[in-house]
């Protein structure tokens, strides 16, 4: 018995200590797969600690737990002696007010918070910034003050109420009382809640997640972010220090603690010197973290304004691989401007968070029927062109285009194709016919399909023969059934995390925008681009906005100006691979590049192309919806138990309330 | 008077607590409730919702898997930790807190690493001649990464009431005539009932509202409320109906708990990790 | 008494190399009322563990009825205990906790019912058996425990300062309640206390330990009587202790004087330890006395005066009934049988000298005998 113990525990010790054992080791590893082991380095290191981004988010992170203990402490602290004093009945519904945050999934609490802010900051106070630093302090403070309530209220229900008296007795008023008493028998309580409050706060993500606006943003939620992208190695160099930072902390508080346990077994009192050099270094550690977070949070943030950018993922030369750093290269030239850029995933993404509002955002690179979507739903502000004298690059077939035909607010970024990109290494030639190749189930498993709703209908589309800006509801839902259809041979619905995937091999089919295809083609050799001609395939153009929920609109049009520059287009073109509505760009870019059949189709290959156009509110709504349907439920028509786990839940859970009904009167007897 | 004072100072916390999780409640109420496109009352979105009973049933399921194998992996750990010397206690303690404390979205990407079909551990089988066996993408990946993250929400809470347990208690069982399995299922479990109770509302909670680990680990029929809930806030741009979910994940969630803690008698659930 | 039951035999303890028990040797009869006496900390809770079986010796043998018993484990002991602070199981009501052991070896139910029923009835607890634990008083709570125990119908019955928590008067009358039990049940009880009145009121043998070691194994009134030891001599009672010499037999000298006893079997000039015990000192006019001291201090004890008297700069504790002034001289007599010698010992100069009384003594006392483990 004592032996299984013992092996169940190394065991368990052993699964709960290996996956960070990957990431350490990840973090020395010269290659990017944390699956293959390259070779020894530290130059992840070296690469986090120039990275201002990630520090800066680090900083973020630890000062909102900072702040958001510090208020939970005081706040929970003295509401708890209020508590305590309350009649036992009052008591009880206070603390199931209390328990409402802890029980409550974390994703509810998100949820409910943001839908507040959203509703009362935005939809009854007018301010369109509703999310921000403010409001996330407080969704902290909210879950965090429980965790000082139920540490604080048991240790003053087991002082003696005595003590109290005996200190006003000897002249304290209520107040001294507390001070010179009170806190100290309830000391160890606020310390154990301030500091689980702390740690919650510290790796919160799901709740952050839901109230995080686009000006502060904490780690987790970015790393949320990192791990749908091809994530860099430097964010394991990051975990491995924290991992070793909490533990030093942890093996220190533990010291300290088995020291002042035998401290007060040997009953020596304390050395008074030893006593005020704790508290200095306790002192000194506030001190350090407070300034070192201050310069974090603030060091970033001089008088400079702030431009928001919201982008698709890997859709801006960044400086890796050798090109352009283009944010970089626009702050040297507008040295009083910082960008701060976020991600989005696709449009329908983009367009829910601008829609659910509370965010503040200046430039948007939505695609075209997204566009015109937006312009209907005046989301989109009408662009100064005064401002953009780079306009004139951009070619006359891409000016005035049918999504917005006056061409008031958009300025094309980028244009493409959506194909198929498969790995010639598992995928023999004679199977690569069209569109069907996602559907075959000689791949079962190792397809990827896109996740969103349009470009996955849109394909659907193509292979049923629809015209894909149809709105016939027959016609879509057989395009839903086909999806459906395709869902067991799915490996996973994805966007960017199509990168790793597609180059460890993991998956072999997807389907996805040809620049980022033609960028994974560079890491991976054996990879392919395939373009179903014969059935039409999907052409975009991604253009540049300013949403109405802007707030530097001088400086987004300075942004996208820069961005017209030929010469940056062109830099730029070189790091995603995309075609740039700019001729003179393609002068700039490589050669290899700017050949490429597969970024610049022939004419006669674009001409069977077709482009998506915005239907109307209420078919995207139906079309997402059948989306969800197909691809993210649990299929009910296909096998027929699926009603069997609702259906026993329901006579489990009438089961236990009568159970319930029935203990309960037993008891009243 | 004095205390009609102190007691003053509860009055902000319960009008913080009104505002920032009851009032929430109430707005994800009104949105659940409402059109999403005229914004008028409509019983709709809940009518929608019946189309995610199964994937309600599924997560309710996975949930519970992993809360009953979390129960079995972390008693014998925790009934361990908690008959050790107070310096291996603090220690074993520390190392069981220790990756609660680390992000738990890089630990679950790093069991993709591990369980992928290009991964290390298939590489290994691969390697060793057994060949590459499908992990990731199952349902048993989802539960295992649920177990992986909430184990240690489980050993924390039992640890807790396994080391108040009173020694004597247990020489008393043995004295009476109980083998140690006896003394085991008459005393120790029984007594340890309000920490498996805690232990297992700390797992399930997280477990059925998680959607990360659904999407990492799982396949596309892994699909659970949580992810559903996700994706109408930030991709399908219908915040009403991902109310209308969120809505019933809490009513799901207090039912459960409610009836956990009805069945644990009327004990506080007095311990907090 | 009867046949002997339990032996405990040349019985060492060890705990991380510190010597709990050192060759404890030790027999119990059928039907005996045993206490084991003695201040905290000197292993007579150990010895009962290791009885019930909760320890293993570190070398030594338990025999009971002629086996030895050193591997088996507790729940196959026929012996039950009653725990220190009780140790009732929380979560189960009156009834539950002493139905516990018969439940546990599967007795037919109608027998349980009426087993407990039957015990309840025994420690004035009828109607109690669907309280919850909690909501008892401890002298309840400490009947339920004693129940426990009982119902099981054990050959012998450990008790391990069942008292310990209760307030004096409810000792007194639970020693009178356990007396009866005992007798009426007809069982071995093998009792720990640090309290010497309860053992000496109670038991048909006390044994005395001390540091891992018996002092004395004895009637009650041999060990009040005949301390082997200044240790015993001090703990249970009373003693003024002096330095004498045992010129032959009957003729001891202290003081400077000597005086008649009734003890022999010393060595001549053998120099030992004198034993009076406070009670038997009678005072008389000073010039009548064999010794002539100053009264120092009276304290008024209700039934008698306790008076600090010093003779020649050493202080004895005197008990009388007769009050004396402070400062006054009085005389002492003290008759043969008054005079206790004892062989000289390790604890010799330790004990008997009340140089430092106080009126609190008592109290202290009280407070040394905690816990132990």
């Amino acid at each position: 018995m004592k032996k299984a113990n013992r092996i169940i525990t190394v065991l368990m010790f052993i699964f709960l200590y290996i996956p960070m054992v990957v990431l350490i080791v990840a973090s020395f590893n010269t290659g990017k797969d944390i699956t293959q082991f390259e070779g020894f380095t530290l130059k992840q290191y070296s690469e986090l600690f120039r990275d201002e981004d990630l520090l800066g988010l680090l900083g973020n992170s630890i000062l909102i737990a900072l702040l958001s203990t510090a208020i939970s402490v005081t706040f929970g602290t003295l509401a708890a002696v209020g508590i305590h004093r309350l009649k036992p009945k009052m008591r009880k519904l206070v603390m199931s007010l209390t328990n409402i945050p802890m029980t409550n999934p974390d994703i509810v609490t998100g949820v409910s918070l943001s839908l507040l802010f959203v509703f009362v900051g935005t939809g009854l106070l007018g301010n369109r910034e509703s999310l921000n630093f403010g409001t996330l302090l407080i969704a902290h403070v909210t879950f965090g003050l429980p965790y000082v309530i139920l540490n604080v209220s048991p240790k003053l229900q087991q002082m003696n109420p005595a003590l109290t008296d005996a200190a006003m007795d000897l002249g304290c008023t209520p107040v001294q009382a507390f001070f010179k008493v009170i806190i100290h028998e309830i000391m160890p309580g606020i310390i154990a809640g301030g500091i689980m409050a702390f740690t919650m706060s510290l790796d919160d993500f799901v709740i952050s997640y839901f109230v995080t606006g686009s000006d502060f943003v904490t780690l987790p939620v970015e790393i949320y972010t990192y791990t749908k992208k091809p994530i860099q190695p430097k964010v394991y160099a990051m975990f491995t220090l924290l991992f070793l930072l909490i533990a030093v902390l942890m093996v220190g508080m533990n010291l300290l603690q088995i020291r002042a346990d035998r401290k007060k077994g040997s009953k020596r009192p304390e050395s008074r010197s030893w006593q005020i050099a704790k508290r200095c270094i306790a002192g000194a550690l506030a001190v350090a973290l407070i300034v070192g977070c201050g310069f974090l949070f603030f060091g970033n943030r001089q008088e400079k304004i702030v431009l928001n950018v919201k982008n698709w993922g890997m859709n801006m030369a960044d400086g890796t691989d050798e090109t352009l750093d283009i944010v970089a290269a626009f702050e040297e030239k507008y040295p009083n401007i910082k960008v701060n850029m976020s991600y989005y995933e696709s449009n329908e993404a983009l367009f829910s968070q601008l829609s659910n509002g509370g965010i503040t955002v200046d430039v948007i690179i939505p695609s075209d029927y997204m566009i015109d979507r937006m312009i209907q739903e005046n989301m989109l502000e009408k662009l100064n062109y005064d401002n953009i004298p780079n306009f004139e690059y951009v070619d006359e077939q891409f000016k005035n285009p049918s999504y917005d035909p006056k061409n008031e607010y958009s300025v094309p970024y980028t244009w493409g194709t959506v194909g198929i990109l498969y790995n010639s290494k598992y995928v023999s030639e004679e199977d690569v016919t069209g569109w069907e190749l996602l559907w075959n189930e000689k791949y079962a498993g190792k397809i990827l399909m896109i996740d969103n709703s349009r470009d996955a209908m849109g394909i659907a589309q193509y292979l049923l023969g629809y015209d894909v800006n149809t709105v016939d509801k027959a016609e879509l839902q057989a395009c839903a059934d086909k999806l459906a259809q395709q869902r067991p041979l799915v490996q996973q619905y994805v966007m960017d995390q199509i990168y790793s995937t597609m180059e460890n091999e993991e998956a072999w089919i997807a389907a996805y925008y040809a620049g980022d295809c033609m960028l994974m083609m560079e890491n991976n050799p054996d990879l392919q681009f395939y373009l179903p001609e014969h059935q039409g395939f999907n052409l975009f153009t991604d253009a540049m906005c300013i949403p109405t929920c802007c707030k530097e609109k001088e400086a987004a049009e300075l942004f996208i100006n820069f961005l017209c520059d030929p010469e940056i287009s062109g830099a730029n073109m070189d790091y995603i691979c995309y075609a740039s509505p700019i001729s003179e760009a393609k002068e700039y870019m490589e050669e290899y590049l700017a050949e490429s059949e597969i970024i610049y189709p022939a004419e006669e290959v674009l001409a069977k192309g077709s482009a998506y156009r915005y239907l109307s509110e209420e078919t995207s709504r139906f079309v997402e919806g059948l989306y969800q349907n197909a691809t993210k439920t649990v299929d009910t028509s296909g096998s027929d138990n699926g009603w069997i786990v609702p259906a026993v839940l329901i006579v489990v859970m009438a089961g236990t309330l009568v159970l319930l009904f029935v203990t309960r009167k037993r008891r009243k007897v | 008077m004095k205390k009609n004072k102190s007691v003053l100072l509860s009055v902000p916390y319960m009008l913080w607590m009104l505002a920032f999780t009851l009032i929430p409640l109430c707005v994800v109420g009104y949105y659940a409730l409402t059109d999403p496109d005229t914004g008028a009352f409509s019983l709709g979105n809940l009518q929608d919702l019946s189309m995610y009973l199964p994937v309600m049933g599924q997560s309710v399921l996975y949930s519970l898997i992993s809360s009953l194998i979390c129960l079995l992996l972390g008693y014998p750990v925790a009934y361990y930790i908690a008959h050790r010397g107070p310096v291996a206690q603090k220690i074993l303690y520390m190392l069981v807190m220790l990756p609660m404390c680390m992000s738990f979205l890089l630990r679950t990407l790093a069991w993709v690493g591990l369980l992928q079909d290009t991964g290390i551990i298939n590489n290994i089988l691969d390697a060793i001649g057994i060949g590459r066996l499908k992990l990731i993408r199952t349902p048993g990946a989802v539960v295992l990464g649920m177990v992986y993250n909430y184990l240690p929400y489980m050993i924390l809470p039992l640890y807790a009431t396994l080391v108040k347990m009173d020694d004597r208690l247990i020489e008393a069982a043995e004295d009476l005539g109980c083998t140690p399995l006896q003394t085991f299922g008459r005393v120790i479990l029984p007594l340890s009932v309000p920490g498996i109770l805690s232990g297992i509302t700390m797992v399930f909670v997280p477990a059925v509202s998680t959607f990360y680990i659904s999407q990492k680990l799982g396949g596309t029929d892994t699909v659970l409320i949580g992810d559903q809930i996700e994706d109408w806030f930030k991709q399908g741009d219908n915040p009403n109906l991902g109310a209308a979910l969120s809505l019933v994940l809490m009513l799901l969630v207090f039912v459960c708990t409610g009836i956990m803690n009805r069945f644990g008698g009327d004990e506080e659930g007095g311990v907090v990790i | 008494m009867s046949k002997e039951l339990i032996r405990l035999r040349d019985l060492t303890m060890e705990f991380d190399g510190e010597r709990i028990l050192d060759g404890i040797n030790l027999y119990i009869n059928d039907h005996e009322f045993l206490t084991l006496l003695g201040p905290s900390g000197c292993g007579k809770t150990t010895t009962l563990r290791i009885i019930g079986g909760f320890l293993t010796p570190t070398s030594g043998t338990v025999t009971f009825d002629g086996q030895c018993i050193n591997d088996v484990p507790p729940y196959e002991r026929q012996i039950n205990t009653v725990f220190q602070r009780y140790a009732l199981f929380p979560h189960l009501n009156v009834f539950d906790n002493i139905a516990f052991g018969l439940r546990v070896a599967k007795l037919p139910k109608e027998e349980i019912n009426q087993r407990v029923q039957e015990m309840l009835e025994i420690v004035s607890l009828k109607g109690y058996g669907h309280r919850r634990i909690q909501s008892l008083s401890g002298g309840q709570q400490q009947r339920v425990a004693i129940a426990r125990a009982l119902v099981n119908r054990p050959k012998v019955l450990l008790l391990d300062e069942p008292l310990g928590a209760l307030d004096l008067r409810l000792r007194k009358d639970m020693q009178i309640e356990l007396k009866r039990i005992q007798q009426a049940m007809g069982i071995t009880f093998v009792y720990v206390t640090h309290d010497q009145e309860e053992a000496l009121s109670m038991s048909d043998t006390v044994v005395v330990m001390d540091k891992g070691r018996i002092q004395q194994i004895g009637k009650p009134e041999d060990i009040y009587n005949e301390p082997k030891n200044a240790f015993v001599a001090d703990f249970i009672g009373e003693s003024n202790i002096l330095d004498g010499v045992m010129l032959e037999d009957y003729k001891v000298r202290f003081f400077g004087r000597i005086f008649q006893c009734v003890d022999k079997g010393f060595a001549p000039n053998e120099s030992v330890d004198v034993v009076i015990r406070p009670e038997d000192i009678d005072i008389v006019a000073p010039d009548q006395g064999h010794l002539v001291g100053t009264v120092t201090s009276v304290t008024f004890k209700g039934l008698n005066y306790d008076i600090i008297v010093e003779f020649k700069g050493f202080k004895w504790l005197i008990q009388t009934t007769d009050h004396c002034a402070e400062g006054s001289t009085i005389g002492i007599r003290l008759n043969p049988e008054d005079i206790h010698i004892m062989k000289k010992s390790e604890y010799s100069g330790m004990f008997g000298d009340y140089s430092s009384y106080s009126a609190e003594y008592d109290e202290l006392t009280e407070d040394a005998g905690d816990e132990e483990e």
